[in-house]
């Protein structure tokens, strides 16, 4: 057997060779429109254990959804791995018979944007490192998490990752789009333990497109504050309690209940919110929240969505009344708009949003502007973290009840919460929203400054 | 296109994962000990799958897709590199091994005393499974049974404004072969259907739902009862539709049979894997043969119930499942293991290797665990209580690495004076599993399992959990 390294690219698409094979399938099975969304992506990562490698990670992967129209205009997709010559035919043979069910009440077409011009993203593709300086940067890491006090015993959930991702559109009316970047994360998830005690567990995680410029020192320093902070700790009683919540709670709460923008979600029944609900006020009249994939700050946006469509910022929230909504290009139809760029690709094209971000309208007053994050002698609950989220939020009925790591704050003194529950109605904590805050943080997963709700039920441990 | 043009030799797709691969395979695996490696795995895997979705009284998404993928392991000490790729072709796979080898510092060719004795006898628990794709429902056929289901529960309530069917057939047959001389195949199908409503009436909104799953069943959704499913789900709405929240609090709860278990799963379980007791987070890492709960429990994972969702003829480093006894009379017994973790922290293998497909490297995992059976009827443990909650349903939760767990429960009803009484919504259990197993002090004789997906380091595997109806005797309910 050669044992020479032939695959040097593995993993690297060519929207040319697919676009030609595409085009001989479709041609050979009488199929005159159809279009196809294809990733590949290739990464590395390392774990470790106490200054030990635990396990190193490889993978090259792609994956390639086709979809296709018959001749009754009913759609059909096969999604496959495997992007050979053969695993291509194999899949519009697959998506051909798919159609043959498809939904003749509701079916896609081309984005009528697939084709229009793309905002300008060009990320950087950074230079890609060894496994070995993943390994000496994790093991770095953990040494000194572990070395900020003498509580910390472990991190035993730690990872390094660095990823190259590149996505493909192209139909068969000649829309053509290709877009690669690169990606790297961390993620340090602490234990300590003091005697007779209850361990305690905290944990930070930062993304940036560029390994070099991931800024461990400030997730060391996250998770070390946050997990000393947690060591000790007192049950509160079960009551009703002013909360603040941190930048990434507050966009944890909105994101699971995004189906209240999602245009997809109302036509099926499953939102909060109506066909009519646009232009209601669902909120205090100086929240404001948009979905910003084109940010800045947003590591891994891609420029256009499954279905082609550019990737775009769009107001939701404006002064507190509900103002737009998250489009596919079959809910923007039926809505009379254009499609807004959050799509994926499907027989039923599902819609999410990319990078939220919750501001505080500048037009109008707190409730109560004397809070602050800084300086408040109030007690309160300060709520960092949100649990359960899959199974703790009844998105169509509006009703959550979540686990959370946080603190409560009496005269500025943070004291870490043993156990407790926050549980509310997602419309009721937008009504209650008695100040946002001015400073807003970027997280990892969107923009949000500390949000104050009043009267919200804890349950503590008894 | 360059991956395409990188394809080279066979390509192991449109090969039957058999022995007639066995030349192949040794040779690769020859390469990685020659390294130095102290034992390669290679895990081949090919897919076909089918997903549906019926909702009111249209199909609404047809989704096929199939692949390829495989997944090679090498350990070095205790150590080990893992790749995965879809590119079975065998440069792809030589790619894939020599990226493995890299990343722990060995090259190919460097160890000259490096003894490979071949794999072997080929091992092939899928030679009666060869028809179970041809002999699953087709699209025409599990197409018309979702209608069918969302068609009766329309005429169960016209109140119910959403009303969803879904299914998923999963086939895939797999290849192991390591350097220790495993060399077997396998066939599985596992198949699952979920219906779910939302019922509305005035300002009040209720939602429902129910999974079902079997494996190596090809009948399975033929047999689908679906009257019997769609009564007990628009019951369940119907009930909950204007139960009002529960008054948080510490009592006494009875937990239902079949999904009640994924407490047990989630919070007790998990602590149970080596993986955890590698991470330093499990509570009973120094607990074998010490009473870890009430001496009511009993509780066992096992791979071997019929056509059960997490049934397995091999885990997925090819070993043959076991009837694994975790706890006895509330005395832990034994820890799940695979490979790595038996290597890691002692405990023998117990064919719990599992992961979700070849991109993952198998870790040791739960297959049907659940509580064994008491002696009460479900009655007697309502009986004895004066005050609490009775949880018929129970939604997802989540469990923090040391067994904090938080379980949000679907149906539930408060327990006055040992009877059932109103319906209440919004009740969550709140616990930490070392603090709650001592608390289970009665068990039913109405053992049942459900299936459910289990998600963790190896991704996403198939899963029973089960229990009897129990009784807890305090826990933290959440409420408003």
């Amino acid at each position: 057997m050669n044992n020479e390294i032939t695959n040097k690219k593995i993993g690297v698409l060519d929207p040319k060779v697919l676009n030609d094979l595409l085009i001989k399938y479709s041609t050979q099975s009488e199929i005159h429109k159809w279009d196809m969304g294809a990733s590949s992506s290739r990464d590395i990562s390392v774990q470790v254990q106490q200054g030990n490698a635990k396990q190193l990670k490889g993978s090259q992967r792609n994956s390639m959804t086709l979809r296709v129209w018959n001749k009754y205009n009913q759609v059909g997709i096969t999604s496959t791995s495997d992007l050979t010559s053969e695993g291509i035919k194999k899949a519009m043979k697959g998506a051909i018979e798919a159609s043959l069910f498809g939904n003749e009440k509701e079916s896609p077409e081309f984005s009528s944007l697939a084709k229009a011009e793309l905002e300008e993203i060009n990320p950087e593709i950074s230079n890609s490192h060894t496994i070995d300086q993943l390994l000496s940067i994790l093991k770095k890491a953990e040494k000194q998490l572990i070395n900020t006090h003498k509580s910390i015993d472990s991190v035993p959930y730690n990872g390094l990752n660095e990823s190259y991702m590149e996505r493909i559109y192209i139909n068969s009316e000649g829309a053509n789009r290709h877009m690669k970047l690169s990606q790297s994360s961390i993620y340090l998830y602490a234990k300590a333990e003091e005697e007779n005690k209850k361990p305690r567990s905290a944990g930070g995680i930062r993304i940036n497109s560029n390994l070099d410029e991931l800024d461990i020192d400030s997730c060391i320093s996250e998770t070390s504050d946050k997990l000393i902070s947690h060591l000790d700790y007192k049950s509160i009683e079960t009551s009703k309690y002013l909360v603040c919540f941190t930048p990434e709670a507050f966009l944890q709460l909105i994101s699971a209940f995004s189906s209240m923008f999602n245009a997809r979600s109302i036509i099926d029944g499953l939102s909060l919110m109506t066909e009519d609900s646009v232009g209601n006020q669902i909120s205090v009249p100086n929240l404001n929240i948009s979905d910003e994939g084109l940010h800045p700050k947003n590591v891994g946006a891609f420029s256009f969505d499954g279905e082609g469509t550019p990737t775009q910022n769009i107001q939701l929230v404006s002064n507190g009344i509900l103002t737009n909504l998250l489009h596919s290009e079959a809910t923007a139809r039926k809505f009379g708009v254009r499609p807004t760029g959050h799509a994926g690709l499907g027989a039923k094209v599902s819609v999410s949003p990319d990078w939220l971000v919750v501001s505080k309208s500048k037009s109008k007053m707190d409730k109560d502007s004397s809070l602050s994050i800084k300086d408040t002698i109030k007690e309160y609950i300060l709520i960092d973290e949100l649990s359960a989220i899959h199974s703790g939020v009844k998105a169509s009925q509006g009703s959550f009840s979540l686990p959370f790591d946080g603190w409560i704050v009496n005269d500025g003194k943070k004291t870490s919460i043993e156990a407790a529950t926050v549980a509310g109605d997602i419309l009721k904590v937008l009504s209650s929203i008695v100040k946002i805050e001015n400073e807003q943080i970027v997280t990892h997963q969107g923009i949000s400054p500390h949000v104050w709700v009043e009267n919200m039920s804890i349950t503590g441990e008894a | 296109m360059t991956l395409l043009q990188t394809k080279q030799g066979e390509n192991l797709l449109f090969h039957t994962f058999d022995d007639t691969l066995r030349t192949q395979i040794e040779e690769l695996l020859a390469l990685g000990k020659s390294a130095g490696a102290d034992l390669v795995e290679i895990f081949l895997e090919k897919s076909d799958n089918i997903s549906l979705l019926a909702e009111q009284d249209d199909i609404s998404n047809v989704s096929p897709s199939f692949g390829v993928g495989a997944g090679i392991r090498v350990f070095l000490g205790k150590k080990d590199g893992f790749v995965s790729t879809n590119d079975l072709s065998i440069a792809g796979l030589l790619f894939a091994l020599n990226q493995a080898l890299d990343m722990l510092g060995l090259v190919i060719g460097s160890n000259k005393n490096h003894k490979f004795d071949g794999l072997a006898n080929f091992k092939d628990f899928g030679s009666k499974k060869n028809d179970w794709l041809d002999h699953s429902p087709d699209l025409d056929e599990s197409t018309t049974k979702l209608l069918d289901a969302t068609r009766s529960l329309g005429n169960k309530n016209k109140n119910l404004q959403v009303r969803r069917a879904s299914y998923s057939r999963n086939w895939q047959e797999v290849l192991v072969a390591a350097t220790d001389g495993v060399f077997a195949r396998d066939i599985r199908l596992h198949q699952t259907v979920g219906i779910n409503v939302i019922a509305q009436k005035d300002k009040n909104r209720s939602t429902s739902a129910r999974r079902y799953g079997s494996s190596g069943n090809p009948d399975d959704l033929r047999n689908w009862d679906i009257e019997k499913s769609s009564v007990e789900l628009n019951e369940s709405a119907q009930k909950m539709l204007f139960a009002e929240f529960v008054e948080a609090g510490q009592m006494p709860v009875v937990l239902a049979n079949k999904f009640g278990g994924v407490i047990f799963h989630e919070a007790c379980g998990h602590l149970l894997e080596t993986t955890q007791l590698e991470r330093g987070t499990s509570p009973f890492h120094d607990s074998i043969n010490k009473q870890i709960a009430h001496r009511a429990v009993s509780a066992v994972d096992e791979g071997l119930s019929n056509h059960a969702f997490g049934s397995i003829s091999m885990d997925d480093e090819g070993m043959e499942p076991q009837n694994t006894l975790l706890i006895e009379n509330g005395i832990l017994k034994k820890f799940l293991s695979d490979r790595a973790g038996s290597l890691r922290t002692g405990h023998p293998r117990t064919g719990s290797g599992r992961r979700q497909n070849f991109s993952f490297a198998a870790a040791s995992r739960m297959r049907n665990t659940y509580i064994k059976q008491g002696k009460f009827s479900p009655e007697e443990l309502i009986k004895s209580i004066d005050n609490g909650l009775y949880c018929k349903s129970m939604g997802g939760g989540s469990v923090g690495p040391t067994g904090q767990f938080n379980f949000s429960v679907e149906e539930g009803y408060l327990i006055k004076n040992g009877k059932l009484d109103k319906p209440v919504k919004g009740a969550t259990l709140i616990g930490e599993a070392k603090e709650i197993l001592p608390r289970i002090s009665m068990c039913a004789n109405d053992l049942d399992l459900a299936a459910g997906f289990c998600g963790s380091v190896s991704g996403s595997v198939n899963v029973t959990v089960g229990q009897p109806h129990i009784k807890v005797d305090s826990i933290t309910v959440g409420g408003r």
